[in-house]
């Protein structure tokens, strides 16, 4: 293995705050929140998934499932080699509700399902059982990393194997109890403020999303692939916007990339003005003149919102398109859209660049 | 005055329907005489533990083994003579 | 042609001691951590017996530096511990780990500290010490802040798939190395117990009151533990540049599903036949390589079927020496790999195999059955099987080097 890993992308299944299924339009209907919570819009899941699996599961295991079909349908494919999710929180309603029980029966009586279905492997093992994936399982839980390390697994295991095709997927949940901790650690917003006004609040913390995104990805292209993950980078804790800065120019020279190529950046900022510290200073230096996008006045944001901007980088580059909502600069006048460049930051603390090329 | 088998029967149609989420089943239509497991109504081993803790919490029975309901949860019939039989007196 | 991983340091704390030393003389001594409850507070104290690591929190930061009040979870701090012994143990500098890759796995990351202050937590109103906890719960915290105080800042992931957890840390710390992303990734997992797990296994029916007694016949379930423990795993490259020598190789992994049941394995051993065989064709040896294997031997009737049918099938006549090490340590869930993973490298260095305590009958499903005496045998390459709830199957295939 010589270093070079990638993967292509064949088909994604998307459940968020956002009508993203079921619909040909690209952010043109878009949904407004008001109290800082952002909440998935959710198709009738008995279409998704069997009514033998659907009673048993908890919402956000029904979100995932859900994302996970739809994905697989939109590739074309029955059965992938492998499954890796991610996520930061995992199930936490479930969490919640096996806890609250233990603690009001002290201890006694106590039912199984929700502790099975609070593992953080529950859906990638949910997912597997369904479709009778006998490969590859893996489940990354790191923050705000924990998606990019999921892809990076995938992307491994494809420059192994590129015959191979994998299902790689993320999920997080809007819970009360994540709220609630996050407001005592002062990483959302006081004030409720609509979605859309996100990046004009000049206060500290942001609002809270969720969603679960599903990728198709394999080593070689096939009929569905319309684009492909170059590489990948994590910066963990970067303390000065040289060091970011450092790793951004590195990342592009390995890639032979030049800035000017890049046709659209994908900004991760979270309208947390002190969380945004480094991507505001990158936005003035190295993209002073790549047209730009931001996503999460769309989703919120999460442990694992970078799904959701990498599912919007891809449909960018799919539909040759970019949603007016979307728009946080001027775009370039016309021409092919054909890298965009991802860079994320969650809490000011993971940082991670992606670059997706256009078949 | 204890339950009758029929009380009981009635009482757990609902109960089953809640605790093991049987959406789209009403009690009216729960025949007591249905296999609840394998072909019937297709439930399995998690939801037999769930059982487990139903007859604790509602009628006080404790099972040490989970093996022993097997037979116990046939049907909802077979769990209210069972229950009938085997709850604590009052 | 890709190249190989070497394993050049461990650490380890678990209910039958404090680090490496300690573990190795409670495995030849035959001491195990099984008993009361005593640091957790529980109902079931004195009715689910587990292997509780006897030191309470304070010791634990003593015993790393940490001072109170940092919100330093319990499974933090014994993760910590081992991440501080193996680090000495690989004889590493500053720099080699900030430039390092920290893989940790846990299934309850700070869960014990969530359920002790869970409603002084959601009520906003409330304040004191309990608040150093509040965002610590979820298993990703963990890792940070042990990379954090340790200096390891170029790769960091966290991983939960039950109790193949830590196993697959390994393995992805080894894919890192391969494909040139690392030179050094240390990796491993680490489990507090907390009320949460032992009333969520409680509730599965799936504890044994008494000591576990893996692949017997009238074996009855699982004891739960705690425990963590950590790998040091170097390039080839590095290790040849440093003229290390290490104390044996990776040479194989696998990662299977068996896709058959949300909690329960199958009984054809589908899964583990996967993983085992996957290990093996990565390391390119036959099964008759394979001196040892210590095995997952959770003592559950489910798993031990599973396991000992799937070992039979992989190794037909040729079933190597096997023994299931959880009657010392209990089960210790997302770090059990990894413990595991230390007691091969033990047993590689010292040429040895673990007995498989408890074991009276065979089981009439197998044709086999496991060590029960400590035994020193020419050991070359040990095989490490780790299963877990949602189907996941990993093994892991260490060599002397």
């Amino acid at each position: 293995m010589d270093g070079k890993t990638q993967c292509y992308i064949n088909g994604i299944g998307i459940i968020a705050p956002q009508k993203t299924f079921e619909n040909d339009q690209f952010l043109t209907e878009i949904s407004t929140f008001n109290q800082n919570v952002l909440t998935c819009i959710t198709p009738d899941f008995k279409a998704y998934i069997n009514p033998v699996q659907l009673r048993r599961l908890g919402r956000m295991l029904r979100i995932g499932m859900t994302a996970a079909t739809i994905c697989l349908r939109d590739a074309k494919v029955q059965v992938p080699d492998g499954i890796i999710t991610a996520t930061g929180y995992g199930f936490l309603e479930e969490t919640e509700k096996f806890l609250t029980e233990l603690l009001e029966r002290q201890e006694t009586q106590l039912t199984p399902t929700y502790f099975m279905q609070s593992t953080y492997n529950a859906l990638a093992g949910l997912v597997a059982l369904s479709i009778k994936c006998t490969g590859y399982n893996n489940t990354y839980v790191s923050k705000g990393f924990a998606f990019e390390n999921a892809l990076q697994d995938a992307m491994m295991q494809l420059a192994e194997k590129n015959s191979s095709n994998l299902l790689v997927g993320a999920y997080d949940e809007a819970a009360n109890v994540q709220y609630a901790i996050n407001m005592r650690e002062h990483h959302y917003k006081s004030d409720h403020i609509k979605n859309s006004s996100l990046f004009e609040s000049k206060t500290g913390g942001t609002i809270q999303g969720e969603g679960s995104a599903f990728f198709n990805v394999s080593g070689i292209s096939s009929d569905s692939t319309w684009c492909v993950l170059k590489d990948l980078q994590l910066v963990y804790t970067p303390e000065t916007e040289d060091e970011l800065s450092s790793a951004l120019t590195s990342f592009l020279n390995t890639n032979a990339i030049s800035v000017d190529e890049i046709d659209v950046w994908i900004n991760g900022a979270s309208g947390d003005v002190k969380n945004d510290r480094l991507l505001t200073s990158l936005e003035n230096s190295i993209f002073k003149k790549t047209p730009q996008v931001r996503f999460k006045h769309l989703c919120g944001e999460f442990c694992t919102a970078i799904s959701f901007g990498v599912w919007l980088g891809a449909s960018i580059l799919k539909k040759q398109f970019i949603p007016e909502i979307v728009k946080f600069s001027s775009m370039k006048s016309s021409g092919k859209l054909d890298i965009i460049f991802i860079v994320n930051q969650y809490l000011d603390r993971n940082y991670s660049f992606l670059v997706l090329k256009k078949l | 005055m204890q339950q009758t088998i029929e009380e009981i029967t009635k009482e757990l149609r609902q109960e089953l329907i809640k605790q093991l989420n049987l959406e789209d089943i009403l009690p009216e239509s729960f025949d007591e005489n249905t296999p609840l497991f394998g072909e019937g109504l297709g439930l399995d081993s998690i939801d037999s533990l769930e059982l487990v803790v139903l007859l604790d919490r509602n009628y006080g029975i404790k099972l040490k083994d989970p093996k022993e309901g097997r037979h116990i949860f046939y049907s909802i019939r077979t769990m209210a003579e069972y229950i009938h039989n085997n709850r604590p007196k009052a | 042609m890709s190249q190989r991983v070497f394993i050049t340091g461990f650490g380890i704390i678990t209910s039958i001691g404090k680090n490496a030393e300690e573990n190795f003389q409670s495995l030849v001594h035959r001491r195990c951590g099984f008993g009361e409850l005593n640091i957790l507070h529980t109902i079931h104290q004195k009715t689910l017996l587990c292997c509780e690591i006897k030191l309470h929190d304070q010791q634990l930061r003593d015993a790393t530096g940490i001072k109170a009040g940092k919100g330093f979870t319990r499974t933090a701090l014994l993760g910590l511990i081992a991440l501080q012994e193996a680090i000495y143990s690989a004889g590493l500098s500053r720099s080699e780990i900030h430039d390092s890759g920290l893989l940790s796995a846990t299934t309850t990351g700070g869960i014990r500290e969530f359920e002790k202050f869970f409603y002084r937590l959601l009520d906003l109103q409330q304040q004191g010490d309990f608040v150093q906890f509040a965002d610590t719960a979820n298993p990703g915290e963990h890792c940070e802040r042990m990379a954090d105080h340790v200096g390891i800042k170029k790769y960091i992931a966290t991983l939960s798939t039950a109790c193949s957890s830590s196993a697959n840390a390994i393995m992805q710390g080894a894919q890192l190395i391969k494909n040139k992303k690392l030179d050094r990734v240390i990796c491993g997992g680490t489990e507090a117990l907390s009320k949460f797990t032992v009333n969520g296994f409680n509730s599965l029916m799936i504890i044994d009151p008494e000591h576990c007694r893996p692949f017997d016949s009238s074996r009855k379930g699982l004891n739960l533990g705690e425990g963590a423990a950590y790998l040091v795993l170097e390039s080839e490259a590095v290790v040849n540049q440093k003229g290390k020598k290490p104390i044996a190789e990776l040479k194989g992994y696998g990662n299977a599903n068996d896709a058959f049941h949300q909690t329960a394995s199958s009984p054809e051993g589908i899964g583990a036949f996967n993983a085992m065989k996957l290990a093996l064709s990565r390391a390119e040896i036959s099964p008759t390589a394979v001196d040892y294997i210590n095995a997952h031997g959770t003592a559950t009737e489910n798993n031990d079927l599973s396991e000992g049918i799937g070992i039979q099938k992989l190794f037909d006549e040729n079933v190597p020496y096997f023994s299931s090490t959880k009657p010392f340590t209990g089960h210790t869930l997302a770090a059990a790999g990894s413990i595991e993973a230390v007691y091969c490298l033990m047993a590689l260095q010292h040429q040895v195999i673990w007995p498989n305590l408890n074991f009276a009958n065979q089981m009439s499903e197998l044709s086999i059955s496991p060590v029960t005496a400590l035994k020193h045998v020419a050991l070359k390459n040990v095989l490490s099987n780790s299963f877990g709830f949602g189907g996941n199957t990993s093994s892991l295939l260490m060599g002397s080097v």
